[in-house]
Parts: C-alpha cells; structure tokens; sequence
C-alpha cells in the first residue's frame, strides 16, 4: 500500500515536475519556437495573432453588434413582421425530442454568446471578478452545447441539405422578407436562412467546441503526432485556434442576433414554436410552400 | 603532489586562470562543480582566447563549453599524460632550463615516456591519435598554460600517480610558478581546504605535520599540554604514530575482518564506537559494506543539521544517536578557499530550534570525557587568559602553531580585515589596493609573518618571498643518488640573499645559510627548525634575506619512498580490458594500508570481470546537489530540479537493453550489490559506459528506507545511491576509494504491481 | 541609468552553463509553487559536441509588448523603465498572453476548479505589482519588490557567470560587444531574441 502510494506520488511529481520539461510549450521546444518567431520560412503565427487579436477583433465585433440591429430596426420600422392567421390547423413540425435538443442548445447560446462578447470587450467591464466569471460561465456551457449540437447535427442533417431548386430562388428573393407581401416562398421543411444558419453553427460550432479545448487546456500532449505530421508547434497550433475561435465567433454572433430577430420579431408568435412545436398552417403555406406540397402529397394536409 | 614539491594545494587562484592562455581540464567539472568559479575559465576565453581542452569520460556542462573534447577511457590519464609528454620531448616544446634548474629525475620520465607512443595511447585510453597530437600542440606552444583537475584525476587506485604526473606534466613545460600556469586542483566543498590544512586525515597532525614524536612534542608544548598525558591516551607509546583508518575504510575497521572481510591491524580490536560530525557516511564507495560497518558498531552519533542517512541505513536499533548541528549561518569563524586563502565568516542568525554549534558539542564531549582543560588550553596560551573567546582564540591559537604551511600570518585580526574590505582587492591577481595594499585577498598561504603579504601564485621565482614569491620546498633531502637537489643558480626568488638553492632552515644551518650572527637571546629562543619554531625568528630573517624559510630546492619527478618511483600507469582493478590488465596490473596487495589489508592485484585478478560486468561505470556530481545530498534533497526548489536518483545511459545501450527513457532499470556491480533507478536518455555518454549521480540516498538495493526517518526529517527527494555499486579499490597511498574507474552491469527493471 | 532607459534581460549562450541558479533564486525569492516557471532554463542538443548551448528564459519586458497589445481586459502596464506587469486581480486567464508572446513567458497555475487555467503569473524583473509597493499583498501576489530598492532582479544577480545580465540595453549592448569581439565571434550581430524583444537594434 505505502509502494503504491509512494509511487504515485513519484508519479505526480514527475508529471508535475515532467509536463513542464516536456511540455509542448514551456519544455525545450520554446528555445525553437522563440528562435523562430516572425522568421522568413516560418507560419507568422504570432505576428498574425498579435496584430489581428489587438487590432481587428474588437471593431470587427462591435461593427457586428452596432450595424446588425441598426439593420433590424430599420427593416422592422419600414416593413414590418410578418404576421399569420391562427386560424386552421397546427402541424407539428418540431416533435418533444427536437425542441428540448434546440432549448438546450438555446440555453447554451444564451450563456455563451453575451459571455463572449464581454469577454472580448473585457476591459470595457472592467476586468477582474466579474469577467472571470464570465469566462467560466462561457466554458462551462459550452459542454452543454456539445451535447446538444451533435443530435442536432445528425437529426436535422437531412432535411437541412441544400435543395438547388429551393434556396438559390430563396436567396435571390431574401427569402421575401424585403416585402410586405405574403407570397408563397420556395422553401422545404427548413429554408435557405435557416440552413445557412444551421450549418454555420453546427459545423462552425464543432470548430469551436474543439478550439476551445485546445483554449482552455492550453498544454497537452495528446494530439502531437497529428501536429508533427503537419509540422505545427503546438503554440502556433493555439495562435491559429485562438484566431479562428473569436473570428468564427464573431459570426456566430451575428448569425445568432439574426436568427432571434427572425425567430422572435420578423415573424410574429414564431417563438411559439420552440415550445409546442407547432406552426400553424397559413405560415407553413407560404413560408415553407414546397413543405407544405410534399404534406398535402402525403395527405396530411 | 606534495611529494613532487613540497606542498600538495592548488598552486595558483580562480581569478588566475584568467591570465591562461591554454586550460587543460582532467577530469574536473567546474561548470557543474564551482559555478561561480567557472566565470574566471570563460573570461580567460573570451579576454584572452584561451583554448579550453577537457579531457572527461563524459560529455560534461564543462565539456559543453570547451574548444576542445577528449573522451577518454576512465582510469587512463596516466597513459594519456604520457603520450603528451612523448610529444613534448620528441618534438623540444619542453623548458630545458626551468628543468636543468628546478627539476630533479626528468630523464627517467623522458625513458618512459618513449614509450607511449600516440598509437600506444590511442589503444589504451581510446583517444585518437590524431587528437592527443593536437591537444599536446596547442597546450604545449600557447605561452602559458594550466592543468585543472579534481575528483577525476584523484579517486583512482593509482590517484596518487595521476596526482603525480600532472605536476610532472607542469613542470616540463616549464608553467609553474607563473601566472596563468600551474596545476590548479579544484577543491569541491567549502573550507574542505581548510579541513585538510587541520589535520582532518588519519595521518596527519593539524598544518600536515607527521605522527612522528618531534611533532607529537611540539603540538603539546604548543598546547600547554603535557606530553606524557597525550601520549598516555593511546594503548601505548608505538600506536602514537600509526596512521588510523581512513573515512573510505573505517568500517572494515568495525566489521574486523569477519566473514572473509579484508583483515584489520587495530592492536586486536574492532572498531567500536562512530562519532560523525558532517557528511561522509553515504558518499563512500561500498554502501552495503559501509552499512554492514554500521550494523557492527556498538555506538553511533550523528552530528549535522541533517539527518544523516546512514542513520536510517542503518539496521542497528539500539545506540544510534542523531544531534542536531547547527550550520555555518548559526557561528562564526575561518574557513579557507581552494586556493588557500583564509575568509572570516561572521554569524549571521543564533542557532535555530535546538541545534548546537559543533564547537559546543565538542566541548561539552570533552567536559565529560575529562579533557575539556587540556582541550582548550591552547586558546588561552597567547595572552595567557583565563578564559578563551570563540573563535577569534582558536583563529589565533591556529596562526600560533602551525607553521609548516606558513600560518603564521593569520591572526584573527588580519583575516578580519579582509573579509571587511574584500571589495578592495583585484579579481584577477588578488592584489589589495588602498588600505589594504600590500597584502594579498585571504592572505594565500604560505603567510610567514604577520606582515607577510600571502602567496597567492605558489614557486613563483619572480618576486621576492615578502611578496609570495618563492621556489620549491626542500622536503627530501639535500642530494639523492649523488645529484643535488637544491635548485640550480639563477632560480631564486627575487630580491633573494641565495642567488641559487638553499636547504630548509634549521637551528644549525641558520647562521651559515643566511650569513648572519644570532644573538644570544635569539639562539635561545630560536626552535630546532622552521615547522617548530614557536619564535618566528626563524621566518622573520628569512623574511629580511629574501629567502623561504623552508628552502629553494628541485622539484623531484621520482618518488623514491613510492611503490612506483615514477607514476606508471595501471589498469583499473575493474577493468574493461582484460588484454591491458595483463600488460599494466595493478599494484600488489597491501597489508595494513591505515590498518586494513587491501587487495590490489588479487582483486583485479579474481576473474575476468568485463566478461559478466562489460559497463564502465561513471560517478559524478549535478549542479544543484553538494555531496551526499542530504542538505539540497531537502530544499524544495533544488530537488525539484532532480527529484529521483536517474543513470546517464546511451539511448542505443538502452535500446538493446530494451530500457526506454524514463523506465527504471538495475544496476548491478561486482560486489554483488545493485542499485534500481530511472533512466534518462543522454548523448553526454558513449555506449560502453554509464553516469550515475552520486547525491542520492535514503533507498538501498531497490528497498525504500525512508520510513526509518524520524517524523518530519524526510528529504523531499530520496533515491539509491551510487556507492551501493561502486566497486572495490582503493589508491595505494591515499586509500582513496577508486569511485571513478568501475565496471557495472545493467539490466531492464521489470515493474512491480 | 539614463533618464529615458529602458530595461532589458540578455543571456549570453556562451556563458550559460545550466546551473539553474536563476530560476531556483527567482523560485525562491518569491516562494513559487513548483508548477510555475518564471524562469526557466534551455539546454539544446545536450550531449553532443560543438552544438550544445543553454539559454535562461523568461519575460523579456519587451518594447511594444505584444502581449499588453492582445489582452483583452488591459490588465497589464507598462512602466517608464520598460518593465511589463499586470494585474493579477483583473486578469481573467484566457491566455492570450501566452499566444501572443514570441518566449512563452505567461505561465498559468492549472489550478482551478474544472481544470482552469487561473491567473497568469509572469516574471516581474522583481518589481512586484500594482499593489502598494513592499506591502504584504504586493508580495503574496507578485513576489519579492527589489527594483524599488534599487536591487537588480534576483535571477541577474544570482547568475553564476553572469551569462544573465539586465540593465539598460547600451550598457548591455556595450558588455556584449565587448565580450564576443574579444574572443572572436563577430559572426552574430545580435543576442538571441533581442529582435523580437527589443526591436533591431543592440
């Protein structure tokens, strides 16, 4: 017993005392990646960094935050929601096991979205207490979003494909959302918004989710092979996760202020779907006009 | 060395080395060893593009900086040194005149010296023979240069002859007593000089005096003390003089000789009680002997600040008393540097918890023994006081009496002043200037008067002796085979009344050799000779005539009281060439070396042991470890550094092992012990050899033994130690143990559950 | 020291010998836990010949800090002399510190709850931190305040053949120079990273 705990304590103290002469950042490799910072031959990644993390991110973002609801606002004041009658049937669109997956995945956004932004703009905020906890906020949710954004990726995958009938037509009309009038729009289950939507934060969330791993634990051994295989230093492995973390967030964050302001006010009650699954059949006619055929072929309309 | 001329100490200074132009390295390694020292070895490089050659079984840190590398077989130098003393005659680069006058018996080393050819040494030290030739070019032709070593050189079976040859090296290039040259050993501990120079050997009185009754006379005279009383502390009058045993042997003294252990001649006793002050214990060759040796004893006490691990070693459960010590922090006195200047160290903090300061636990020991009176007399002799004030008493009862090395200078006052205004002296030379010019830094002994400046660079024939200047010591006699061995005309010191040599002084030849009258009051005071002349009269003329009071003579190149009179060299008694063990066999067997027969020939010659042990095996030191390792093991940060014992092993000798980097492995020796420890991946050694790190205890042959610690005293760093598996051998002067030519086995530790 | 001087930290490759001396004294100096590694020392190609050098690394307070450049709640502060510090009680530990610097000086604890990686702790040449100077927090935080007693940083003085030396960037310019030119080098113009630190110059 006394070996064993002896020898886990040798254990530890090696690791503790190993991982940093072994470490992929602190251990002799830093004498290389020192010699070879901002190098002719080298990838510049600290450089990049540097000077897109100080100078880019946060005017890119608060362009984001300013110009998209300046946006929205204008288009609410000059066209207006869209609004359907809650007359006729609902469908049900969204069965109990969609909804709770999306109100997961809803909760973790709401978390994470604002918790980055202050982040970002950590010193507006003063720093300290209160922006470390956000920073935990923000990664403790985002576990919550992997849970969620998987089963959503492989549920919705089908539907969510790119139809090329539907969503070019969808594009070039906006989706008919630049008219007050309520047309039928070329759109499946799901349309072309929606899709561009899901797929940037499905898949772009995935490339969060593994970036912010590597963020948050910053020193590790596990992936080195496939780091050597491209000849990438593991501290320019984090520049170019850090770099992609912030600017995919930043998209993120204006497709997520999009997606509420079409979920909640382009389309009055539409919110309500998130709870009972339902939309009611007008919207579905002219929303989702090519759904809506594929429902009647099948006679559930 | 102090047999080739007189003093064994290092010659010149750390700060001197900046004046070389070429630095030879034999097995020290001072990047690792003396850090701060090591500045001076790379200012000499870069101020005066002095060529660094390190002649090292290992790739060392001080390896790292040399301009030169020479991997050497261990055990070899002696084969090495001659194959540059080859070139050096065969191609005239020696000083002629510096030997025709200073040197006695070069032609003998001439004689064998052609024999070791390049070729020759290439076979038996496995140096290229291209290489031995570009190093003996460079170091013999760059103006001045000086030989460093330390623990490489010395802790071989034949140490005493490498300690031999490299003066003889010296003195055929003519480097010594020059600035830049000399053969500089690197002491490895603080105030180990200083330990020496008190007489901490078993065969030395205090300032290197021998057992003889003259000096046995003197030092009670000198004390106050009663020279029948002394005398009647030993079993009889003849066991006054014998040598007693050695650290490196002391417990074959207590197992006595059971078992087919080597015999002891200890006037028909074992060795009974142990009495430990400082390190020691864990840091000798042989540790299961040693623990055996510990188990024997019938008591053991362990002073230090540390627990000493031979306590937890140890199987003995009865007896075994731990005292804790206090450091140097908690006291104040002298210490003396490797180039043997003396440094006052002023306490800084009293002792902490309950730890005593070793002068208190030695008195309080003689309180109780019945001698603390005669034990303390000497300090009170110079004032004639009553009562004697620690340490300044002692500072001065040291410079009172020893006067074989010249301590005379040291008063306590003196030493004082220097440490108070050490920022008044030159780095390099040591030269004092303002208030304190004319004295050089720690006033470098020989220091004959109070007046006396120091010696900082010894033989130095180019100043007068008031300044340190001086030329070889007549120690052997004034003529040996019908050849003088006084130095030759025209190599005196500066300013000196002899133009040429001079025998030492003495009562009778004083008038005679400095051509003066004493008066009567002098002629009554004056002592027999130099060492035991408690007037100084002797050292003051001297002083006035220019002249060394301990004469100017040859250094001699033949040791004719040696087994070897010219050092010769011979194989390691664990060798890895079982064809040149035949060629070069090691001494025969001594009986009674510092009173336990030791093996030399009989062991090399037991079996062929390359066959079942092929490693040679390579003990040294880590940069933040000091000795046994029990003070840094217990300092957080530092066993950090290196928190479990490890053996430097060539990944392709690992690989065929199939030992991988960070898995434990054993090691096995020809004693039959074994030592289990990590291994660590390293270029630093070749294939046929492994480093292990001598710092380490507390684990002993693969068994934790830290749980014998007392509560709370564990180091925070424990692992085997070296010496469970450094092999059997010893020098045949010295008995130093032969930790650095060993052979061992290894092997893949399979891990337990 | 010049009024406008600014501090800077060189390593001479030739002098390093690995002993470790500065980072056990700056360990010590300011009672680091064993996992953080102000300073640290490099060996590169150990054991072979000709090719082995050690270099003693830790922040190099640079000119136009990048890592002051990239944080995102402003922690750090730049003083007058050069010398980079932060603010430990803002710093929320996102690491972009650490990206962003060119000698991986930022170090991070590992300590937090959920594996987090806590605040950054970084060499601070010994000038403690925003706290009042030489009170109890400043020192429980940030370690030893020597620079404001006028005491050169612990690891410099310490350093056993004074490979580390730090001071003003012409005084050490003209040490440098002086030492590679008397031995004969001539061959690098520059002390390793002072162009990444320091901008090109000596």
């Amino acid at each position: 017993m006394k070996k064993r705990y002896l020898a886990l304590i040798v254990l530890l103290s090696t690791f503790l005392f190993g991982s940093k002469a072994d470490s992929s950042i602190w251990g002799t490799d830093l004498l290389t990646h020192i010699l070879e910072y901002d190098k002719e031959g080298s990838l510049h990644m600290g450089y990049w960094f540097t000077l897109i993390q100080s100078t880019y991110v946060k005017p890119m973002l608060l362009f984001v935050l300013i110009v998209i609801p300046l946006a929205f606002i204008v288009h609410y004041l000059l066209i207006g929601p869209k609004r359907f009658s809650h007359e006729g049937r609902s469908i049900m669109m969204f069965p109990l096991f969609k909804r709770i997956n999306h109100g997961i995945a809803a909760i973790s956004f709401i978390i994470i979205v604002p918790t980055g932004i202050i982040m970002i703009f950590g010193s507006t905020f003063g720093g300290g207490a209160f922006v470390r906890f956000c920073k935990e906020a923000h990664a403790i949710s985002a576990p919550l979003f992997f849970l969620s954004v998987i089963p959503m990726l492989l549920t919705w995958f089908s539907r969510m494909l790119l139809s090329p009938k539907d969503d070019l037509r969808w594009l070039k009309i906006v989706g008919g959302y630049l008219s007050k009038e309520k047309k039928p729009v070329p759109a499946g289950m799901f349309n072309m918004g929606q899709k561009i939507y899901f797929w940037i934060v499905t898949l772009g969330g995935l490339v969060m989710i593994a970036t912010s791993v590597a963020l948050y634990f910053v020193d590790f051994e596990i992936i080195r092979p496939v780091l050597e295989y491209y000849s990438l230093s593991q501290i320019d492995f984090l520049r170019i996760s850090a770099l992609t973390h912030n600017i995919i967030g930043i998209v993120i964050v204006a497709m997520f202020m999009v997606h509420i302001y079409m979920s909640v006010f382009a389309i009055e009650g539409a919110y309500k779907s998130m709870v009972d699954g339902k939309m009611h059949e007008e919207e579905v006619k002219i929303l989702h006009s090519t759904y809506y055929k594929e429902l009647q072929e099948k006679g559930e309309v | 060395m102090a047999n080739t001329w007189g003093y064994g100490a290092m010659t010149n200074s750390l700060g001197d080395i900046q004046n070389a132009k070429a630095i030879i390295i034999f097995g020290a390694n001072p990047a690792v060893n003396h850090p701060v020292g090591f500045q001076h070895f790379l200012k000499a490089q870069e101020r005066n593009n002095a060529q660094m050659i390190v002649v090292d079984p290992v790739f060392t840190k001080t390896a790292a900086k040399a301009d030169i590398y020479v991997r050497i077989r261990p055990g070899t130098d002696i084969a090495f040194m001659y194959g540059m003393l080859h070139l050096i005659f065969k191609n005239g680069w020696e000083d002629e005149d510096f030997i025709n006058d200073r040197v006695y018996a070069m032609d003998d080393i001439k004689a064998e010296a052609e024999k070791w050819t390049p070729e020759k040494v290439s076979d038996v030290t496995g140096v290229p023979a291209d290489k031995l030739i570009q190093v003996t070019k460079l170091y013999a032709n760059a103006g001045v240069g000086t030989l460093i070593w330390a623990m490489g050189l010395t802790q071989h079976s034949i140490g005493s002859s490498n300690t031999r040859l490299a003066p003889i090296l010296q003195l055929a290039l003519g480097n010594m007593g020059k600035e830049g040259g000399g053969t500089n050993i690197l002491r490895g501990h603080d105030n180990v000089q200083g330990a020496t120079d008190m007489g901490c050997l078993s065969d030395t009185l205090p300032g290197y005096y021998g057992l003889s009754e003259g000096s046995w006379k003197y030092f009670a005279s000198s004390w106050g003390v009663d020279f029948e009383w002394l005398q009647g502390r030993f079993k009889s009058p003849e066991w006054m003089g014998k040598k007693g045993f050695t650290l490196a042997r002391w417990w074959a003294g207590a197992i006595n000789g059971k078992d087919g252990n080597d015999q002891i001649h200890n006037a028909g006793t074992g060795l009974k009680n142990l009495f430990v002050m400082g390190n020691g214990i864990t840091s000798i060759a042989q540790q299961a002997k040693v623990k055996e040796g510990l188990d024997s004893l019938d008591m053991l006490v362990l002073c230090d600040p540390f627990v000493n691990e031979a306590a937890i070693l140890t199987d003995k459960q009865d007896d075994v008393f731990i005292l804790p010590a206090a450091t140097q922090f908690e006291t104040s006195g002298t210490v003396v540097a490797t180039n043997r200047s003396v440094q006052w160290r002023t306490k800084v903090v009293d002792p902490l918890y309950e730890s005593k300061t070793d002068q208190w636990i030695m008195f309080e020991l003689a309180k109780r023994l019945g001698f603390y009176d005669e034990f303390t007399a000497g300090m009170k002799i110079k004032e004639n006081k009553k009562d004697f004030t620690w340490p300044e008493d002692a500072t001065d009862e040291i410079a009172r009496i020893i006067k074989t090395i010249g301590l005379t200078g040291w008063t306590a006052k003196r030493v004082k002043s220097h440490t108070e205004n050490w920022h008044m002296f030159d780095q390099i030379s040591g030269r004092g200037y303002g208030k304190m010019k004319g004295e050089y830094y720690g006033l470098p002994w020989p220091c004959w008067t109070e007046k006396h400046s120091g010696s900082p660079v010894l033989y130095n024939t180019n100043r007068s002796v008031a300044e340190g200047g001086m030329g070889f010591r007549n120690r052997f006699g004034l003529e040996h085979d019908g050849t003088n061995l006084l130095a030759e005309d025209g190599s005196a010191p500066k300013n000196s009344a002899i133009e040429g040599g001079y025998p030492e002084i003495n009562k009778d030849n004083i008038e005679k050799v400095l051509g003066i009258t004493l008066t009567a009051d002098e002629k009554a005071k004056i002592g027999k000779n130099w060492k035991v002349d408690k007037s100084n009269i002797i050292a003051e003329k001297c002083m006035e005539k220019g002249l060394a009071p301990y004469g100017n003579a040859k250094a001699r190149a033949k040791v004719w009281t040696f087994p070897d009179q010219i050092p010769m060299h011979r194989e390691p008694l664990h060798s890895p060439r079982a064809d040149l063990v035949k060629e070069f066999p090691s001494y025969e067997d001594k009986s009674n070396h510092f009173r336990v027969d030791t093996k030399y020939v009989s062991k090399q010659t037991e079996q062929e042991w390359v066959k079942d042990f092929p490693i040679n095996l390579v003990t040294g030191r880590l940069v933040n470890m000091n000795g046994a390792g029990m003070e840094n093991r217990a300092s957080k940060y530092l066993a950090a550094l290196t928190p479990e014992m490890f053996c430097s092993i060539n990944p392709d000798l690992a690989g065929r092992h199939g030992i991988r980097d960070g898995s434990m492995m054993w090691i096995h020796s020809p004693e039959g012990t074994k030592i289990k420890v990590k291994a660590k991946y390293s270029h630093s050694v070749t294939e046929d050899r492994i480093f292990i790190p001598f710092h380490f205890a507390g684990h002993f042959q693969g068994e934790d033994r830290t749980s014998n610690f007392p509560a709370g005293t564990a180091p925070y760093a424990s692992g085997e130690s070296a010496n469970t598996v450094t092999n059997y051998g010893y020098d045949i002067v010295t008995q130093i143990p032969e930790t650095k030519g060993g052979l061992c086995r290894i092997e893949y530790a399979k891990e337990e559950a | 020291m010049g009024e406008f001087a600014r501090l800077n930290f060189y390593c001479d490759e030739h002098r390093c010998i690995n002993c470790d001396g500065c980072s056990v004294a700056c360990a010590e100096a300011h009672e680091l836990p064993e996992y953080i590694s102000r300073r640290k020392v490099i060996t590169m190609n150990e054991g072979i010949e000709n090719m082995e050098y050690s270099l003693s690394i830790a922040c190099m307070h640079c000119t136009d800090a990048p890592c002051e450049q990239v944080c995102p709640v402003d922690c750090f502060y730049i003083r007058e002399d050069g010398i980079v510090l932060h603010d430990k009680d803002k710093c929320i530990g996102c690491a972009y510190c650490l990206y962003a610097c060119p000698f991986g000086a930022p170090q991070f604890p590992l300590d937090g709850a959920f594996g987090t990686k806590g605040v950054m702790d970084k060499c601070t040449m010994c000038a403690g931190g925003p706290e009042e100077t030489n009170s109890h927090a400043e020192r429980e935080l940030y370690g030893q305040n020597r620079i404001s007693e006028g005491k050169v940083p612990v690891c410099a003085a310490m350093c056993s053949t004074k490979a580390l030396l730090v001071g003003d960037s012409a005084e050490i310019s003209d040490i440098y120079r002086e030492r590679i030119l008397s031995k004969g080098h001539g061959v690098k113009t520059q002390p390793y990273g002072w162009d990444v630190a320091y901008g090109k110059k000596m």
